[in-house]
C-alpha cells in the first residue's frame, strides 16, 4: 500500500524518489563513461569492468554519470578499457583495467574531478 | 471488481446455463442500486454468456426493475450487443475493388456454402462468424480474406476447406481482440 | 537506486501490439537473461511513440537510439550487439530517403517538427506506474490548484490559455467550465469523452493507454474548478487496453490519495468511474453520451437546455475530450502564457493528429496549431509513397471534409479549416493520392453515418439514406443529370434541420468533395468513368480505366503473350489508331495504375506495345460501317494533329468522309513539328496517317485557318460540323529584360523550324529555360545539332519537372546539364545579341495552388551563365480571337476553348474542339481521346443517335487460369542505343524487344479484366 499523499511536500518527496528511476531517459548528464566492449574487450574482461563500474557508482550514490558501451577502439592490447567524457568536453581513455582500478577512477576522477594519470593510455 | 475485469469473456469455460444465470444474479445484486446500471450489466452479461440470450435479458429487466421492452430497446441500439451467439473466429471477406474483380464474390459464395450461413451469421457449432469488409490493403494479392487478425492472400475457393479446418482444429491463433 | 544502466522503452500502443510488440518484449527479456544483463537493462512497456506504421518500435536510453520494425528474431542481435557491445543495429534504425541510417531519436525528421504537450509522457514513461508520472511533474498541477488557487483562478487561467475543446467543435474550454460553475446546483458532474469513433482517429486511445494519469489529473482539476465530486470517463468498449490501463491508474491514484475523500487535506472530494461505450458512434455526441451513461439508448437530446445547465441526470455537467483534459496540467503548472505561446492567433497550443492513408510516416503527430497542412504531410509525414500524386487530405472523419492540393498552405486551425469546408474534428488526417476516388470516399463516410444514425430525427435517418442512394447510384454508373444538385440541396436541408452534431455534419464529406472534385462526380455520371480506377462497376481493369483512350490493355497484352499480334493490334486500333506512335511517345498512365505494381513492378505496357507495333508489315484497316447517308454529310476538321486525325479516323469508321485542313506542309501536328525524330521516327507516323487517309479522310495541307479560310467560310461552304484541333501553337515569352535579343527563341518555334524545314540556327552555348517536355526536347535537339553545351534551367527541383522522367534521364546521359532551383532574371546582351543569362538561386518555400512548393529567391546572389542562345520552353498558348475569327465561343478560365467533356461540343452547337486547343499543352493520348469523343458527338449531332460500335466491350479469348500463381519474375528493362551512337544524330533511341522478351513481359499481366464465367453469367 502506497503512502497517502497529504501535502505538496509529500508529492515533492515522491517525485524526488521517482526521478531517479527515469533519470536514464532524461538525456545528457555531466559525465559519460563508455566501456569498450568489442570481442577483444570482452575477452579481456570488459564485462567485469562494466559490472564493477555499475556497482561502484551505485554504491557511491553517483547519479550524474551516463554509462554506454561501444566497440573496439583499435587498441586491443590495452583492453579492457573505457573512455570518460567530462562536462568540460575533456576525453580520457583508461586502459588495462580491473575492478580495483575502476573503483579508483570513480572515486578520484568522477567524484573529485582528478584524472588518475597512472591508468591513462599513453599514445 | 472493475467493469473491465468482469466484461472479460468467460464463455470459453464450460459452465451450465444455470451456473451462468447464478453468476448474473450476483452481478444484479451488486449493481441494483447504482445509477445507470443497465448498460454495465448488459456488458457483463454478454461477457458471461458470450451473447445476450433472451432468458438473461428477462432476468436483467426483472432485476433492475425495468420493462423488457426498455431493455430490448437498449440492446438493439448498441452494435456491441448481440442477441445471437457469435463464433470463435471472425471470417471477413474483402470486397474491395481488387478483390471484387478477382473473384472475392466467388470466395464469399463458397464460404457461405461451406459454412451454411449468410453474411452476419454464425455457424451452428459457434466456430465462425461471416462478414464482408472493404480493402485490407492487399490488392496485389487479391482476393484476400481475413480470419481474426490474419490476412490470407490469393485465396482460392477450392482451398477454402483447408484454411477453415486449420482454425477449426485450433492450430491457428485465436483472436486477440475483436472489433464489432 | 538500482544498478540499471539502460532502459529500453518498448512501445505497447495499440498499433505496435497489433504488429507483435508483446512477442518482441518477451524475446528481448529472454535474450537479456541469456546474456545475464537482467540487472543492468530494463525493458519498459510504454505508450505510443507515434510512428505506428513501422511498429513495433522501441527507444533505448540513455543512448537515445530509436529502433523500428522489430521482430522477435531481432531480439538476440539487439541485446548482443547494442545492449552488450554498444553497437547500434543499423539494420533496424530509421533511414533517410537516400538510405542513410538515422539512429538518434531526436534526429529523426518525423519527431523534429513536433511539439509534445499532450503526448509529453507517451512513450517516455511506463503507464502502469504512477511514480513515473509523478517523476515528470505529475499531479503537481492538481497540488497547486488545490493548495494555492481558488476555482475561479483555475478557470481564469484555462480561459487565458485559449485552450479550445479538442473533440471537434473547438469551444473555449475555460468558458465551458465557467458556465457549469455558475449553473446553480449542488451536484455537478465532470465527464470525459473517450468514445473516439471517427474512423482513422486514435489519439484518445493513445493518451488513455500511454499516459492515463494526465487525463485523471485534468479531470480532477476540472472537477475542482466547476465544483463536481464525481466524474465519469466514457471509453469505448473497442479499446479494452485503454479501459484496463485507465482503471489501473485510477486504483493507483486512489491508493496515493490523489482521488477520493479530502484530497491532499484540501477538503476536496473527487472520484472517477469508468463507463464503457457499446459501439454506437452517436454516443460521441455530448447529449447522447449522457443519455447512454444514464443507461438508455444513446439518442441525443435537443439543446438548449445545454449540459452546463441540465446534463447528466439533469444536473449541471461539463464534458471534455480526452485530449483536452491532457492539456490541463501543463497549463496550470507552466502557466497560460506559456501555453498560448504555441499556436496561432485564435487557436492556441498543439493538436494531435492521426496521420494515415497514402503517406510515408503514418502515426500520431503533435504539432502547434496553425502549422501549414503541407508541412505536416511532407516534413513530418514524409510525403506520398510510391511516387504517386497527392490528391487531398480528409480531416475530421465522417463529420469533416477534404482539402485539395490547392490549399496545402492552409494553416491548420479551427477557422481556416472551416472556411475550406473541412473541420479540425478530433484529429483524423487521412492523406489520399491519385488512386482514391472522391465519390467513393463520400460514399464510404455516408454509409458510415447512415449506419450510425440513431434514427431519432428524420432529416438524419431518411435524408442521409436518400443521399447514400444517390451517391451509390453514381458509383455504380447509374448516375443521372441533376444528381449533384439533388445532393447539394438534400445536404443543405440535413445540415439545417438535423437534431444533433452527427446529423448536421453528415453531409459534409459529400458537400466538400463536390466542392473540390465536382469533375469526378460529373465523369462518373456522364462519362461512366472513374478516374482513380476504384468504382468496380465502372472499372474493367485499372489500366484500361486509366487510359484516356480506353484501350483494352489486358486484351492486347494477353494476345501478344499468345503470339496473336494482328489481333492485338486490331484491338488496340479499335480505340486508338496511333498504336505505333503511342508505343513510342505515350506517357502510359496505364502503367501507373497497373495492379502488378503493388506486387513488384508494373507491367511494361508501352514496351510490349512497341514490340507489337514492330510486328506489323502491312497496315490493316479497322472495321468500318459504310453509310451512303453519312458520306454525303460535310464535316470539316481544322488541324491534322493527333486530335484532328483521330476525330477523322473515328468519323470515317462511321461512314463519313471528313476533310482535314492543315496549315503546315505535312500532317501530324505536334507529332511531326515538335516531337523529335529520335523519339518518333517519321516513317512510323506517316504509316499511321496513311492508314487514316485510306479510310477516306481527305487531308489538305498548306491551308491555314485565318489566311486561306475561316470558320465562317467553312459554314458558308456547307460544312454542317467543324472540329477544331489547332493545338496551343504560341510559345510563352520569358517576360524578363533582354528577351527581345538576337538568339532568343521559344522551344516550340525552334523545334518546328528544325522538324518542318530541316534546319534551325543553334548556338554554341545554349540555355534552355523550363522543365516540360518541350524544353527537354529542345535541349536534346540542340545538342544533336552541334551545340557544345546545353543547360536546362528550372526553378523548382527535379521531382517537380513536368517532363517525362525517362526523357530527363536520357537528356542528362547525353550531356545536357540540368540546373535546378535556378530562375532566369535577365538576358545579358552584347551588341543586341545574347551573351549570357543572369540567374538566381531559388529555394522551395510555401505550397502553391498546384500543391507544389513555390520557389522563392534564396539568400545567394545572382550569377551569370554564359551563352549565345536562349530557348524558352515555359508554356504554350492559343490566341482564340485570331483562331476563331469572329465566331463567338465560350472560353475556359485559362483562355482555351471550353467544350462539353463528353461530346467535345463548344458553345456553338456546330463547333467541336479537342486536344491542346481545349486542354492547353497536354499529352498525345488525351488529344486522341478527345478526337474520338468529338467524332461520336458530331455523329450524334448529325444523326441524333450514338453509333460508336467500338465502345462495346470485347471479350478476348486468350487463355487465363485464375487459379495459377502469377509468374514470379520482375519487369523487363527497355533497351537503348549507346549514348555515343545517338548523341549527334536523330536515330531512334529506344530499341524494341525480341519476341521471347516481349512475350515473357506480357505474361506478367495479372489479367484484372478476367471475370470468372459464373460471375459473367450473373451479370
Amino acid at each position: 500500500m502506497a503512502q497517502r499523499i497529504t501535502s505538496p511536500k509529500d508529492l515533492k518527496a515522491l517525485q524526488e524518489k521517482a526521478k531517479a528511476d527515469i533519470d536514464l531517459r532524461s538525456g545528457q548528464k555531466d559525465v559519460r563513461i563508455t566501456v569498450h566492449m568489442g570481442t577483444c574487450g570482452i575477452a579481456a574482461g570488459a564485462r567485469d569492468v562494466l559490472g564493477a563500474l555499475i556497482d561502484t557508482l551505485g554504491a557511491a550514490g553517483v547519479k550524474n554519470v551516463t554509462i554506454t558501451q561501444t566497440g573496439c577502439a583499435g587498441l586491443c592490447d590495452q583492453e579492457p578499457m573505457l573512455t570518460l567524457a567530462d562536462k568540460a568536453g575533456g576525453s580520457f581513455r583508461y586502459g588495462k583495467l580491473d575492478k580495483h582500478k575502476v573503483a579508483e577512477i570513480v572515486r578520484e576522477h568522477v567524484q573529485r574531478g582528478q584524472p588518475v594519470a597512472e591508468y591513462l593510455i599513453k599514445v | 471488481m472493475s467493469v473491465e475485469a468482469q466484461v472479460k469473456c468467460t464463455c470459453g469455460e464450460e459452465a451450465s446455463e444455470e451456473e451462468l444465470l447464478a453468476r448474473l444474479d450476483g452481478v444484479l445484486k451488486e449493481y441494483r442500486d447504482k445509477p445507470g446500471a443497465l448498460i454495465p450489466v448488459l456488458q457483463i452479461a454478454q461477457g458471461i454468456f458470450g451473447y445476450l440470450p433472451e432468458v438473461a435479458l428477462k432476468k436483467i429487466a426483472l432485476g433492475l426493475n425495468k420493462s423488457y421492452s426498455e431493455v430490448a430497446g437498449v440492446v438493439s441500439f448498441y452494435s456491441f450487443f448481440s442477441t445471437k451467439p457469435r463464433g470463435k473466429h471472425l471470417v471477413r471477406v474483402c470486397l474491395g475493388t481488387a478483390c471484387y474483380v478477382r473473384g472475392g464474390k466467388r470466395v464469399l459464395d463458397t464460404l457461405k456454402h461451406k459454412l451454411k450461413i449468410d453474411v452476419g451469421e454464425t455457424t451452428e457449432d459457434r466456430q465462425f462468424t461471416l462478414e464482408v469488409a472493404r480493402c485490407f490493403g492487399a490488392c496485389g494479392l487479391a482476393p484476400a480474406i481475413m480470419i481474426d487478425e490474419e490476412v490470407h492472400h490469393r485465396v482460392k475457393p477450392n482451398k477454402m476447406d483447408l484454411v477453415l479446418s486449420k482454425y477449426r482444429n485450433g492450430d491457428a491463433p485465436v483472436a486477440k481482440k475483436r472489433r464489432t | 537506486m538500482s544498478n540499471v544502466r539502460t532502459h529500453l522503452l518498448l512501445c505497447t500502443g495499440g498499433g505496435c501490439i497489433a504488429s507483435g510488440a508483446l512477442e518482441v518484449g518477451a524475446a528481448l527479456r529472454e535474450q537479456i537473461e541469456r546474456q545475464g544483463l537482467q540487472g543492468e537493462i530494463q525493458v519498459i512497456e510504454s505508450g505510443c511513440l507515434g510512428p505506428c506504421a513501422v511498429g513495433p518500435v522501441a527507444a533505448v536510453y540513455p543512448d537515445g537510439v530509436f529502433y523500428q520494425g522489430i521482430c522477435p528474431d531481432d531480439a538476440a542481435e539487439i541485446v548482443e550487439e547494442h545492449l552488450l557491445k554498444g553497437r547500434v543495429v543499423e539494420r533496424l534504425v530509421r533511414k533517410t530517403p537516400k538510405g542513410e541510417a538515422v539512429p538518434g531519436l531526436h534526429e529523426i525528421d518525423f519527431f523534429q517538427k513536433q511539439v509534445k504537450i499532450v503526448l509529453r509522457n507517451c512513450g517516455v514513461i511506463d503507464p502502469l506506474r504512477i511514480e513515473e508520472y509523478v517523476a515528470r511533474d505529475g499531479y503537481q498541477a492538481l497540488s497547486k490548484a488545490l493548495t494555492e488557487m481558488k476555482p475561479d483562478q483555475v478557470i481564469a487561467e484555462v480561459k487565458k490559455s485559449g485552450l479550445r475543446g479538442r473533440g471537434g467543435a473547438g469551444f473555449l474550454t475555460g468558458l465551458k467550465w465557467e458556465f457549469t460553475r455558475k449553473s446553480p446546483g449542488d451536484v455537478k458532474y465532470i465527464l470525459c469523452n473517450g468514445d473516439e469513433g471517427d474512423p482513422g482517429a486514435f489519439m484518445d486511445r493513445s493518451v488513455l493507454e500511454g499516459d492515463p494519469h494526465s487525463v485523471i489529473e485534468g479531470m480532477a482539476i476540472a472537477a475542482f474548478a466547476i465544483g463536481a465530486k464525481q466524474g465519469y470517463a466514457y471509453i469505448r468498449a473497442e479499446y479494452p487496453l485503454a479501459v484496463q490501463r485507465f482503471e489501473h491508474a485510477l486504483k493507483q491514484a486512489r491508493e496515493y490519495g490523489l482521488l477520493g475523500k479530502n484530497i491532499m487535506n484540501s477538503g476536496f472530494d473527487f472520484d472517477i468511474e469508468v463507463r464503457m461505450g457499446s459501439g454506437a458512434f452517436v454516443c460521441g455526441e455530448e447529449t447522447a453520451l449522457m443519455t447512454s451513461i444514464e443507461g438508455n439508448r444513446g439518442e441525443p437530446r435537443p439543446r438548449p437546455p445545454f449540459p452546463a445547465v441540465k446534463g447528466l441526470w439533469d444536473k449541471p455537467s461539463c464534458l471534455n475530450n480526452v485530449e483536452t483534459f491532457a492539456n490541463i496540467a501543463p497549463i496550470i503548472t507552466k502557466g497560460a502564457d506559456w501555453f498560448a505561446s504555441f499556436g496561432s492567433q485564435k487557436s492556441k497550443g498543439t493538436k494531435v493528429f492521426a496521420l494515415a492513408g497514402a503517406v510515408n510516416n503514418t502515426g500520431l503527430v503533435e504539432v502547434p496549431v496553425g502549422m501549414p497542412l503541407g508541412e505536416i504531410i511532407y516534413d513530418i509525414g514524409g510525403g506520398v509513397p510510391g511516387g504517386k500524386k497527392f490528391k487531398a487530405v480528409q480531416l475530421g472523419g465522417p463529420s469533416g471534409g477534404c482539402i485539395p492540393k490547392e490549399h496545402l498552405n492552409v494553416p491548420v486551425d479551427y477557422e481556416s479549416l472551416t472556411e475550406l469546408g473541412a473541420i479540425m474534428g478530433s484529429g483524423g488526417m487521412i492523406v489520399m493520392d491519385e488512386d482514391t476516388c472522391m465519390v467513393d470516399v463520400a460514399r464510404f463516410f455516408l454509409d458510415f453515418c447512415q449506419d450510425e444514425s440513431c434514427g431519432k430525427c428524420p432529416p438524419c435517418r431518411v435524408g442521409t439514406k436518400r443521399m447514400l442512394e444517390i451517391v451509390t447510384r453514381i458509383c455504380e454508373g447509374q448516375g443521372e443529370e441533376g444528381d449533384i444538385e439533388k445532393l447539394i440541396t438534400l445536404g443543405q436541408i440535413i445540415k439545417d434541420t438535423a437534431l444533433c452534431g452527427l446529423g448536421q455534419t453528415a453531409p459534409n464529406p459529400v458537400l466538400s468533395t463536390i466542392r473540390y472534385f465536382r469533375h469526378e462526380y460529373e465523369a462518373h455520371i456522364r462519362d461512366k468513368h472513374c478516374e482513380a480506377g476504384v468504382c468496380p462497376a465502372l472499372v474493367r481493369a485499372p489500366c484500361q480505366s486509366a487510359c484516356p483512350a480506353s484501350v483494352d490493355v489486358p486484351g492486347f497484352v494477353s494476345l501478344i503473350a499468345e503470339k496473336r499480334y494482328a489481333e492485338a493490334l486490331a484491338l488496340h486500333r479499335d480505340r486508338n489508331p496511333f498504336a505505333s506512335v503511342c508505343a513510342r511517345v505515350c506517357f502510359h498512365t496505364c502503367e501507373d495504375k497497373c495492379r502488378r505494381g503493388s506486387l513488384d513492378e508494373a507491367v511494361a505496357i508501352r514496351g510490349v506495345k512497341r514490340f507489337m507495333a514492330e510486328q506489323e508489315v502491312t497496315v490493316q484497316l479497322p472495321d468500318v460501317r459504310d453509310s451512303e447517308e453519312n458520306a454525303k454529310r460535310k464535316v470539316a476538321i481544322v488541324g491534322a494533329g493527333p486530335a484532328g486525325l483521330s476525330c477523322g479516323y473515328f468519323l470515317a469508321r462511321l461512314g463519313y468522309k471528313p476533310k482535314i485542313f492543315e496549315a503546315e506542309p505535312r500532317p501530324g501536328g505536334m507529332l511531326m513539328q515538335a516531337i523529335p525524330a529520335y523519339r518518333l521516327p517519321r516513317e512510323e507516323l506517316a504509316r499511321e496517317i496513311r492508314m487514316i487517309e485510306r479510310l477516306g479522310v481527305d487531308i489538305e495541307t498548306n491551308t491555314r485557318l485565318g489566311r486561306d479560310f475561316t470558320l465562317k467560310s467553312l459554314r458558308d461552304e456547307g460544312y454542317e460540323a467543324v472540329f477544331v484541333g489547332i493545338g496551343a501553337p504560341i510559345g510563352t515569352r520569358l517576360g524578363i529584360p533582354g528577351d527581345d535579343g538576337e538568339g532568343v527563341a521559344d522551344a516550340l518555334h525552334f523545334l518546328r523550324e528544325y522538324n518542318v524545314r530541316g534546319s534551325a540556327p543553334v548556338g554554341k552555348k545554349v540555355v534552355v529555360v523550363g522543365g516540360g517536355n518541350a524544353a527537354v526536347d529542345a535541349a536534346r535537339t540542340a545538342l544533336r545539332l552541334g551545340a557544345q553545351t546545353v543547360t536546362i534551367l528550372y526553378r523548382r527541383t527535379r521531382t517537380e519537372m513536368p517532363a517525362y522522367k525517362e526523357e530527363v534521364d536520357e537528356a542528362e546521359r547525353e550531356g545536357v546539364r540540368l540546373a535546378v532551383l535556378v530562375a532566369p532574371v535577365e538576358i545579358v546582351k552584347k551588341n543586341g545579341k545574347v551573351a549570357g543569362m543572369k540567374c538566381r538561386n531559388m529555394v522551395l518555400g510555401e505550397f502553391d495552388r498546384s500543391g507544389r512548393r513555390r520557389p522563392v529567391g534564396g539568400q545567394d546572389g545572382e550569377f551569370v551563365v554564359e551563352c549565345d542562345q536562349v530557348i524558352a520552353g515555359i508554356g504554350q498558348m492559343l490566341d482564340p480571337k485570331q483562331a476563331l475569327d469572329g465566331v463567338e465561343v465560350k472560353l475556359s478560365k485559362n483562355g482555351f476553348i471550353a467544350v462539353d467533356a463528353v461530346t467535345g461540343q463548344a458553345s456553338q452547337p456546330w463547333l467541336f474542339a479537342g486536344g491542346d486547343a481545349v486542354l492547353g499543352p497536354s499529352s498525345v493520348v488525351h488529344a486522341i481521346a478527345q478526337g474520338e469523343k468529338a467524332a461520336v458527338g458530331i455523329d450524334k449531332l448529325l444523326t441524333g443517335a450514338e453509333h460508336a460500335f467500338w465502345r462495346k466491350e470485347k471479350t478476348v479469348d486468350a487463355f487465363f487460369d485464375p487459379d495459377a500463381d502469377p509468374v514470379q519474375y520482375g519487369r523487363a528493362k527497355m533497351q537503348l542505343i549507346p549514348v555515343s551512337k545517338r548523341k549527334h544524330n536523330f536515330q531512334e533511341v529506344e530499341l524494341p524487344w525480341s519476341e521471347p522478351a516481349a512475350r515473357r513481359e506480357a505474361k506478367r499481366c495479372l489479367r484484372c479484366d478476367f471475370r470468372a464465367p459464373a460471375d459473367v453469367e450473373k451479370e
